[in-house]
């Protein structure tokens, strides 16, 4: 599992990244296809439709909290560690804590929160949070030195630092650390869901229609959130990958 | 006098945690209004004195004595800001100091008609060339009325058609503001061109080996015999500490 994400600054990766999408739309084309001609040769006469698209809503909607908890806490740790002097000392502090596998944890978060929608969501907060801290938190250590300097000279000191300079320098960054820390969201809610399986979700769907041989509801189920992925890809990283592209090109 | 060093050590630790020096016993003046320029060999510890000069990073000892209040800097990479256009990173330091938006997009407007840049306000670094974005840095510093203006290499990254240009721009300026320039370069006829004083440091430790004054008349004819004998006698000079 990609745990963090070395954050290249560069036009192009965002350049390719964009390349990349233009793929996902012809792969995307070929999915809802299939999807199409499955539905009318009546491969999906046995789903619940209505069951799914509950479980998909549960589970999409625990990945939206965590995320928005793990961008707040990733970006804030990230600037006032960057902000701090002492980031050189905490950086390799950070670095062991986000190799600690996420999956090995959740007794811990079991033990504390119960087999609950508030301990998904905050396990899942735990697995989202590294990838959008290390990827903010290298932004700002391999700024160029030019850069902090010219900040420092023209007045970019103390708490304005932050707003002025360390955020808009690791924006890029929070974006690509979004994008790996989303795709690891969605494998820590729909995996908790297995775990608790007793709870609405897109992981306890799956996992009831796998043991009860529902095979077409777990096919079903995949399509579903593929072309969710692919529209949140599309709606939301999507452009803010092409302002980012624009604005920072070197 | 706009700065005053009078020895001036700095070491740092490298990987090792041995203490390397880098600057030693670093002595001299600066007189306010003057053009100074500071050439020596790459790794004499040239820009690390502008940083020690703007107190962005500490000397290990010696005395610096700053009777500046506003400095601002151009630097060889530029510097600017990607975020933000031309217009944006040219009001930057005002926005720092609280100035209203109308004023210091106003100031920094009339600064970027000062450098020839009126018509690419919204352009984003990204979209100007190497001497444009110098422009932009050049800017940038004036906005803030500097009263010391450090530049370290500015023309280091530039063609010699855009150089030339910026050097005459720069000279302009440097007469209508009357403000200090400190002018780290590596060019021996840059220095000579631009400056009142050259400073020639050397390497290993930097140390400051002359201070020499530029006595010849401006506008500086830079095909003259005169010229030509400062520029020998100053790369006599470097040659020996080199």
């Amino acid at each position: 599992m990609i745990r963090s994400v070395t954050h290249l600054q560069s036009g192009a990766w965002h350049r390719a990244h964009l390349i990349r999408h233009k793929r996902a739309w012809l792969i995307m084309a070929c999915v809802v296809i299939v999807m199409s001609l499955l539905a009318a040769s009546g491969y999906f006469s046995g789903v619940d439709w209505l069951l799914l698209g509950n479980a998909v809503l549960h589970t999409t909607y625990r990945l939206a909290i965590a995320y928005g908890i793990a961008l707040a806490l990733g970006i804030s740790i990230a600037l006032l560690v960057g902000w701090s002097p002492f980031s050189d000392t905490l950086f390799p502090f950070f670095d062991i804590l986000q190799n600690i596998p996420s999956f090995a944890l959740i007794p811990l978060f079991i033990y504390f929160f119960g087999y609950t929608s508030q301990m998904i969501i905050l396990f899942a907060v735990s697995s989202i949070l590294w990838p959008i801290l290390f990827a903010v938190l290298t932004a700002i250590k391999n700024a160029h030195r030019d850069l902090s300097d010219a900040a420092t000279i023209f007045g970019a000191r103390g708490l304005r630092r932050i707003q002025y300079y360390l955020a808009p320098l690791s924006f890029p960054a929070m974006l690509t650390g979004s994008i790996v820390g989303i795709a690891i969201g969605w494998e820590s809610v729909i995996g908790a869901e297995i775990i608790v399986n007793s709870i609405t979700g897109f992981g306890t769907f799956i996992s009831s229609a796998s043991m009860s041989g529902v095979n077409h509801a777990t096919t079903a189920g995949i399509l579903v959130i593929l072309v969710i992925v692919f529209v949140i890809n599309r709606i939301v990283w999507a452009p803010l990958l092409s302002e980012s592209a624009k604005r920072y090109a070197e | 006098m706009i700065l005053v060093l009078s020895r001036v050590c700095a070491s740092f630790h490298d990987e090792g945690k041995r203490s390397s020096c880098v600057l030693k016993d670093i002595s001299f003046s600066i007189p306010t209004g003057s053009f100074v320029s500071l050439i020596g060999p790459s790794g004499a510890g040239k820009s690390t004195l502008t940083r020690i000069i703007l107190d962005l990073m500490p000397h290990t000892s010696g005395t610096i004595v700053r009777n500046f209040s506003r400095p601002a800097m151009v630097f060889q990479n530029y510097a600017l800001f990607p975020w933000l256009t031309a217009l944006q990173n040219v009001a930057f330091g005002l926005k720092m100091d609280g100035m209203p938006r109308a004023e210091r997009e106003k100031i920094a407007r009339e600064k970027l008609q000062e450098v020839g840049l009126e018509h690419f306000e919204s352009h984003y670094p990204a979209a100007l060339s190497g001497g444009q974005r110098q422009r932009v840095g050049l800017a940038r510093a004036l906005a803030i009325s500097p009263d010391l203006l450090i530049m370290d290499e500015p023309f280091s990254n530039l063609d010699t058609i855009t150089a030339e240009a910026l050097k005459a721009d720069l000279l302009k300026i440097w007469r209508a503001y009357g403000m200090t320039i400190f002018m780290v370069n590596h060019l021996i006829p840059d220095a000579i061109e631009l400056s009142d004083q050259v400073l020639v440091m050397s390497a290993r430790p930097g140390r400051i080996q002359e201070t020499i004054a530029i006595n010849l008349t401006r506008p500086r004819d830079t095909r003259s015999e005169r010229f030509f004998k400062e520029v020998d006698y100053l790369t006599e000079i470097i040659r020996n500490v080199s």
